[in-house]
């Protein structure tokens, strides 16, 4: 149900409801690590909360707006990279704690930046142009950092001071989660989102009806940059070694966008699900098959093109998502 | 002026590689529509084959073309068959998905096969002659000739065959072409097997001349797409221009720009693509085509 | 005609497609008040001249004036906001949204700040939109999804979503074609409601030679990218030219 309709408003519980839950949700996690549980279950929560941030993220530009990145995990290594640059090569603070918390907005900000120079030309681009341009930045910059050797490191790396420990590692993942998919979740339901929606669905449409879609899509584009950025600068820190290879992987480009498919692109609460879903697939079950969980993924993904484009929230019919399915009709709108 | 001679003499070398590196992709985004994410990986199998039989053998690379391509070829029948003709027809979106899906299962297939400690294929030949005081490194003098022999065949074969004819018919027409009895998926089948074939060989040809890792596919997906962008789609004498101008804007690069490590022609190729797609977004032979209005 | 300025206007207009001229010198103007039509055979330029007006493509030779301004090189959305509205040959309605959504979403788009973007809609948005539906006569489909609706319907949703940001020119591309008679009649009235009592301005596109003699003052027929008549429609009906156009060799 939407929100433009006010007369015909849905009740309070439809409305706020959505939110109330994840904030009792978010209040049941802030007091999980109180029931004595070990440091390792933190940390694999941790990792399921890095997942639902990224996929929520991605959701922005891919689901909403209609742009499916397939690079957008260059980001994550910008934020990642901007954050270990920022602490090994550039003394910030007096201390390491207060440098964390000082260059993580930076990184957020040198992604985002980054993701208005290359959205201009990019976000001109259609469907799939835009989707393999986005999949070269990603190759590219993997090699751009490993050229920039003085700055960067090469392909020896950085290394960041250990300083998170488990529990606040957990806790600083659960509040940008939190705010994340908020933040989403209040997107989706405001004018904003639904010029969002507009341009995915009929970008000509929406600019003859006086909507200046290059500013919206580049702010979309500049928002999710900037949290998935955030996100790669946390992780930095957490494993506290960074080069190339370990920080631009296909896996986490592919994961972003398989999450918020298999949840449904589009909804607020799809990418979430489709990341606990990715996460307990890739570690509990997968976890057996180590050394073919890689391969596995690659075969989902294929799966799940073919079988179930709509998502798991999408096949229950929900009317706020477009199903990837849909999304590739119209995008094949357009097609020779 | 001596620097200069050398860097375009390298970069044509490089150039014809990359064209005939390239046909594979630029053919099956041509005919099919399908833009194949996972190139550069039938690109690593085709070098793990030589390198494979070279090792168990001592079969010469360019030698092993004679086993490698007839096996790709039912390879990429087989894909073409059982997975990619679903997507054939249906929007651009789902091939790229899918191709991507089948380029990361193959990169760590390979990756669990053989580990990804990089492999070489040290030829005895690798030595190189003098040209006009130019440097030609024998290798890759070899490649650049073979690849405009296979470009010739192929020219011959997609004009003055049937077979290659109805590829090119159904490439500009699908519905005509299935009018006039072309069997439209059995063409695709053959035309992916063909592409492949092609691909994997360039692979074969390739193993000589750099290390041999699982994840080495992506930067020549990449450059394919630019290849692509610059000559068109589907034409040999574009996708000859295009490889040949990324060549030698990367060796004059890697010439002239001082304290570059070796690894830039993929930042190149990127910087490229997207100095062309925002100044001709329909690329530059006209063959891709930008946000317009429907 | 008129003493007054264009308020739409197009002078040496070229458009290329490789060396395919599709907008072969064309002049035109369209005065405050009136209803155009615009004809021709099929391939004759007419959508495509509509698309360079509406700066959905760009011109290669010419100018293109809205009040006065000189909008050759502006972006769509600026034109639109200007107060230029179109409706398109195939349909372009958002399928998974109620009408009443469609109606909402097309509102007047004014360069507001990421704030005020934050939040839900105005009410006087939603009654105006409600007010519009009413006029459309297909109140009877405020909620139904979009892509529920007849050809004919969606047409007229077009037509209002067109409407929401009261602009003072509407283009349509054929409005009537694929409708049934009864339909054609109501958007022929509710086109000269409009144009009597809020003086808007209209610019049609149409092969329904009737509906064009009906309602506008004056003709442009296009053919081959070309001027090939302008005036009044009982001459254009009876101009050998135009006659040949259609029917001759």
């Amino acid at each position: 149900m939407s929100a433009l309709t006010q007369t015909a408003r849905p009740s309070l519980l439809r409305r706020w409801g959505g939110l109330a839950l994840w904030l009792l949700l978010l209040l049941l996690l802030a007091i999980y690590p109180y029931t004595g549980v070990t440091g390792s279950t933190l940390f694999t929560a941790t990792q399921v909360f890095v997942l639902v941030t990224l996929a929520s993220n991605w959701n922005l530009i891919g689901g909403m707006t209609g742009y499916v990145d397939f690079g957008h995990a260059v980001f994550f290594g910008l934020g990642a990279y901007s954050m270990g640059i920022l602490v090994t090569r550039v003394p910030l603070a007096f201390s390491p704690e207060l440098s964390f918390w000082q260059a993580l907005p930076l990184a957020g900000l040198v992604a985002a930046l980054f993701a208005l120079i290359i959205g201009l030309p990019t976000l001109r681009l259609k469907g799939p142009y835009f989707s393999i341009a986005m999949l070269g930045t990603f190759v590219a910059m993997r090699e751009i950092i490993r050229i920039l050797r003085p700055i960067t490191g090469g392909g020896t790396g950085l290394d960041l001071p250990p300083v998170l420990n488990r529990v606040n590692e957990y806790y600083f993942m659960l509040g940008l989660m939190g705010l994340v998919v908020a933040l989403i979740w209040w997107i989706r339901r405001s004018e904003f989102g639904y010029t969002l929606i507009a341009i995915r669905e009929d970008e000509i449409g929406a600019e003859m009806r006086g909507i200046n879609t290059t500013v919206h899509k580049i702010i979309a584009f500049m928002i999710a940059a900037f949290f998935t950025g955030i996100v790669g600068a946390f992780w930095a820190w957490q494993n506290t070694y960074i080069d190339p290879d370990v920080v631009f992987i296909e896996q986490r480009t592919v994961e972003m966008v398989m999450m918020s498919m298999l949840g449904g692109l589009g909804t607020v609460w799809g990418p979430p699900l489709g990341a606990v879903v990715i996460y307990f697939l890739q570690d509990v079950v997968w976890g057996n098959l180590l050394n073919f969980h890689l391969m596995a993924l690659g075969i989902l993904l294929i799966l799940l093109v073919l079988f179930l484009p709509e998502g798991i929230l999408g096949s229950l019919g929900d009317p706020s998502s477009t199903s990837l399915g849909r999304l590739l009709r119209r995008a094949g709108r357009g097609r020779e | 002026m001596d620097q200069f001679l050398q860097a375009l003499a390298s970069g044509l070398l490089l150039g014809g590689f990359y064209a005939v590196m390239v046909l594979g992709f630029s053919i099956i985004w041509g005919v099919m529509g399908v833009i194949n994410l996972a190139h550069g990986e039938f690109l690593m199998i085709g070098a793990y084959a030589a390198w494979a039989l070279f090792r168990a053998f001592g079969l010469d690379p360019f030698a092993s073309l004679v086993i490698i391509l007839p096996v790709m070829f039912v390879v990429g029948y087989a894909l073409q068959t059982i997975l990619l003709n679903r997507v054939v027809e249906r929007p651009h979106l789902m091939a790229l998905l899918v191709t991507f899906g089948v380029s990361i299962s193959l990169a760590n297939l390979y990756k669990v096969l053989y580990s990804a400690d990089p492999r070489s294929v040290p030829v005895s030949y690798n030595g190189s002659f003098e040209l006009f005081g130019v440097t030609m490194p024998i290798v890759k003098t070899i490649i650049f000739f073979l690849a405009l022999l296979i470009m010739g065949l192929l020219h011959l074969f997609l004009h003055h065959t049937r077979l290659g004819k109805s590829i090119r018919a159904a490439a500009q027409n699908k519905d005509a072409a299935r009018i006039v009895g072309i069997e439209i998926h059995k063409v695709y089948a053959i035309t992916a097997g063909i592409c492949i074939a092609l691909t994997a060989g360039a692979g074969a040809m390739l193993s000589p001349t750099q290390a041999i890792f699982p994840f080495m596919g992506p930067p020549f997906t990449l450059k394919a797409f630019t290849i692509t962008a610059l000559g068109g789609l589907g034409r040999i004498p574009g996708a000859l221009l295009g490889g040949l101008l990324l060549g030698v804007t990367e060796l004059m690069v890697a010439t002239y720009v001082p304290g570059i490590g070796t690894n830039l022609g993929v930042a190149v190729s990127f910087v490229l693509l997207v100095i062309i797609l925002i100044v001709r977004p329909q690329g530059l032979l006209g063959g891709l085509r930008p946000m317009e209005v429907e | 005609m008129n003493s007054q300025q264009p308020l739409l206007e197009g002078r040496d207009v070229y458009k290329f497609f490789g060396g395919l001229a599709a907008v072969n010198g064309v002049d035109f103007a369209v005065y405050p008040g009136e209803i155009v039509g615009l004809i021709g055979p099929n391939g004759s330029g007419k959508t495509t001249l509509f698309d360079c007006l509406t700066r959905l493509q760009s011109i290669d030779r010419g100018q293109i004036f809205f009040k006065g301004q000189e909008i050759t090189h502006a972006r769509p959305y600026q034109v639109a906001r200007m107060g230029l509205a179109r409706t398109f040959q195939v349909i372009r309605v958002y399928r998974k949204m109620t009408v009443l959504e469609n109606m909402l979403i097309s509102r007047q788009w004014r360069g507001e700040g990421l704030l005020d973007m934050l939040r839900p809609s105005h009410p006087d948005t939603e009654r105006r939109a409600r007010e519009l539906i009413r006029f459309l006569q297909i109140e009877h489909l405020t909620d139904e999804l979009a892509g529920h609706l007849s050809g004919g319907q969606r047409r007229l949703l077009e037509i209002g979503m067109a409407l929401m940001p009261d602009p003072d020119i509407l283009l349509l591309d054929e409005a009537t074609s694929g409708i049934n008679p009864t339909l054609i009649e109501i958007i022929k009235d509710r086109i000269r409601t409009l144009n009597r009592e809020q003086g808007k301005t209209f610019l049609l596109i149409e092969h329904n030679i009737n509906f064009i003699a009906d309602l506008c003052s004056r003709v442009y027929v296009l053919n081959f990218g070309e001027k090939l008549a302008e005036g009044a429609p009982e001459e254009i009906m009876e101009n050998e030219a135009v006659i040949e156009a259609y029917f001759g060799a």
